[in-house]
């Protein structure tokens, strides 16, 4: 068979990836189109701004935003830091530890808040198993049910991509660099880090991102007042009027930024490490 | 070292090793591959626990002693370098451990990369370097590190052949002027000879003997190192006034009457009308610098090597040979084929070479 010339080839390689941001792309103009009002019975002329204003002044919007970064970094840092002293725990440990560590991670996020609620909730498994609960986690207006189930189940899935990243050729150069005088907090610091860092940005951008979009774990097990953003623009679309539609799509470009923004932030951590 | 004993994984690799490297020599260690080699260094480097016996740094007890704080660097197989660190900064590595600054840092890793040959390439990634450069940086790291000890398990081994001869040269110079006790691993006889002072052969978790290369190959205490070595014309049967009698014909053995085992240099097989052994040619073979001829006769099967250029007999005939007493070493009483080796240690040691 005939191979396609190289150029041909990378353009069709591509393929996969434009594929997915043309349908990102194309929600995208969708949900600004809906957000500045257009619709079939209002066209591009009678397009404004109003729903942005409205979010602005809402003060309801501001706490959701607010809310929702507070969850989303919390959950994301607590995460990271707990997948590295997972994986280096497990790093040497046979796969049947490594996979019930990662035991979580297929579970849906929707079940796993259910079972936040079922363990952390007023006479829930770790009431009676500890006779008291020193914290109330379930409606909890701090988010820290919320969090305790985003670290409980993005915590796994980032020591599977540590562990992928801290494989044996950084613990031969671990090795190289402990007979050079490198205790193990300078190992970590200096051969370990620079490996896994990419893996870690990445995949906790990855978590970020979804913890700001998700919604099922901030109903299930989160407070009602303050909402995060994704509640807000649930809420917002159930109305009946044009205005509601065009104020949820509205915070929905929002939170479509905010990704962009972990992902731009992301891109440039992996760029600095590669300058 | 002494009665060093270790089992990495389970399986019982070193079987009481003793070794003594005394200050600012180079030895090296060599044996089969699966002998042990790696893991003496890793023992002695503290990357390995022994399930027993110590190891010392002259008066300093170094047992249960983190590898980062034993006085020892270790070059590796394959480089293990830094890969988001330029060449400079890699050399230097070791320098961060004593919280060195960057200016200092850097202008000692230039005169190391000076004097491993990469004069110029501080700011190279390591990613662009080949592999002979990628092991000289890891050579100039371990070197700044200024240990007491320095290890080297086969540091050629990732190195393109045609540049290891510039590369050996340029450790044992390197070792030469700096004074630093070296153990170094190969597999390869001749890079030992080249490398060691004196030679270690370790066959079986065990150093069966450790000696210069000169002592190695005339005087070998062990058909096992013998064979080790090369030297596969071993002889055995009864001595009687100075002469070894076999199935073959006779050897002249010096010692005291009684059984024995010898081994006879190849270049001591000479054929000759008035020879003492009788023997088949079975292949005649021009090597690069000598001619090899294989022989066979009453169940000895010896070698024989000649200049090139020798007229030799035709391969077939049975044709009889003298042998060199200057080329007959009697391995001393009591040597069976190594200590607590099984009896076909000595075959698996000479054919994994």
């Amino acid at each position: 068979m005939r191979r396609l010339p190289a150029g041909v080839r990378t353009w069709l390689a591509l393929v996969p990836a434009g594929v997915v941001v043309l349908i990102w792309l194309a929600a995208m103009f969708t949900a600004v189109r809906s957000s500045l009002g257009v619709s079939r019975l209002r066209g591009w002329s009678q397009a404004s701004t109003d729903a942005y204003g409205a979010l602005l002044d809402d003060p309801l919007f501001w706490e959701a935003l607010w809310f929702t970064l507070r969850i989303t970094v919390v959950s994301t840092v607590i995460a990271a830091v707990l997948a590295v002293a997972l994986a280096a725990a497990l790093r040497r440990r046979g796969p049947v530890l490594r996979a019930l560590a990662a035991v979580p991670v297929p579970v849906p996020h929707l079940v796993a808040a259910v079972l936040g609620v079922l363990w952390l909730g007023p006479g829930g498994l770790a009431d009676r198993l500890l006779g008291g609960m020193p914290l109330d986690l379930v409606r909890d207006p701090a988010g820290w049910g919320v969090i305790l189930v985003y670290v409980y189940k993005e915590a796994p899935f980032l020591m599977l991509v540590v562990l992928a990243a801290w494989g044996p050729a950084v613990a031969a150069r671990e090795e190289a660099a402990a007979t050079l005088g490198l205790g193990p907090l300078r190992r970590l610091g200096l051969v370990v880090w620079p490996a896994i860092r990419p893996a870690l940005l990445t995949g906790s951008a990855v978590v970020a991102a979804f913890a700001i979009g998700a919604f099922e774990v901030p109903l299930v097990i989160g407070p009602t007042a303050p909402e995060t953003l994704s509640e807000y623009a649930l809420q917002a679309g159930r109305g009946a009027t044009l205005d509601g539609r065009a104020l949820s799509y509205a915070a929905l470009v929002v939170m479509s930024a905010l990704t962009v923004v972990v992902g731009a932030l992301a891109a440039l951590g992996l760029r600095r490490r590669d300058a | 070292m002494t009665g060093v004993h270790a089992q990495p994984g389970g399986a019982r690799v070193l079987r009481g090793v003793d070794l003594r490297v005394p200050a600012g020599e180079r030895v090296a260690l060599i044996g089969p591959s699966g002998a042990g080699k790696t893991t003496l260094l890793r023992v002695i480097a503290g990357l390995e626990t022994p399930a027993a016996g110590s190891v010392r740094a002259g008066e300093r007890l170094l047992d249960g002693l983190a590898p980062h704080r034993r006085p020892i660097a270790m070059v590796f197989q394959e480089p293990r370098l830094m890969p988001h660190l330029d060449a400079a900064e890699n050399v230097a590595f070791g320098l961060r451990a004593k919280r060195v600054g960057r200016a200092e840092r850097r202008t000692r890793a230039a005169a190391l990369l000076a004097e491993v040959g990469l004069d110029g390439l501080g700011r190279r990634r390591v990613g662009g370097l080949s592999g002979g450069e990628r092991q000289r940086v890891a050579l100039a790291r371990a070197l700044c590190a200024e240990p007491a000890l320095l290890l080297m398990d086969e540091p050629l081994a990732s190195v393109d052949p045609d540049r290891r001869e510039s590369l050996r040269a340029l450790i044992v110079g390197l070792q030469r002027a700096r004074g630093i006790t070296t153990v170094v691993v190969t597999h390869d006889r001749d890079e030992a000879a080249e490398m060691g002072e004196r030679i270690a052969v370790m066959i079986e978790g065990r150093i069966v003997q450790c000696s210069s290369p000169e002592e190695l190959l005339l005087a070998p205490t062990s058909p096992v190192v013998a064979r080790f070595m090369g030297l596969r014309n071993i002889v055995s049967g009864p001595v009687r006034e100075g002469t070894l009698a076999c199935a073959a014909g006779s050897v002249p053995a010096s010692g005291p009457d009684g059984d024995a085992r010898v081994v006879v240099r190849p270049e001591g097989l000479v054929p000759d009308p008035d020879g003492t052994l009788t023997l088949e040619v079975r292949e005649a073979t021009l090597l690069g610098s000598a001619l090899r001829l294989r022989l066979e006769g009453a169940g000895l099967a010896l070698e024989a090597r000649a200049p090139v250029g020798t007229a030799h007999p035709p391969v077939g005939e049975r044709v009889r040979f003298r042998v060199d007493p200057g080329a007959v070493w009697r391995f001393p009483e009591g040597e069976g084929p190594g200590p607590g080796l099984p009896a076909g240690a000595a075959a698996e040691a000479a054919a994994s070479q």
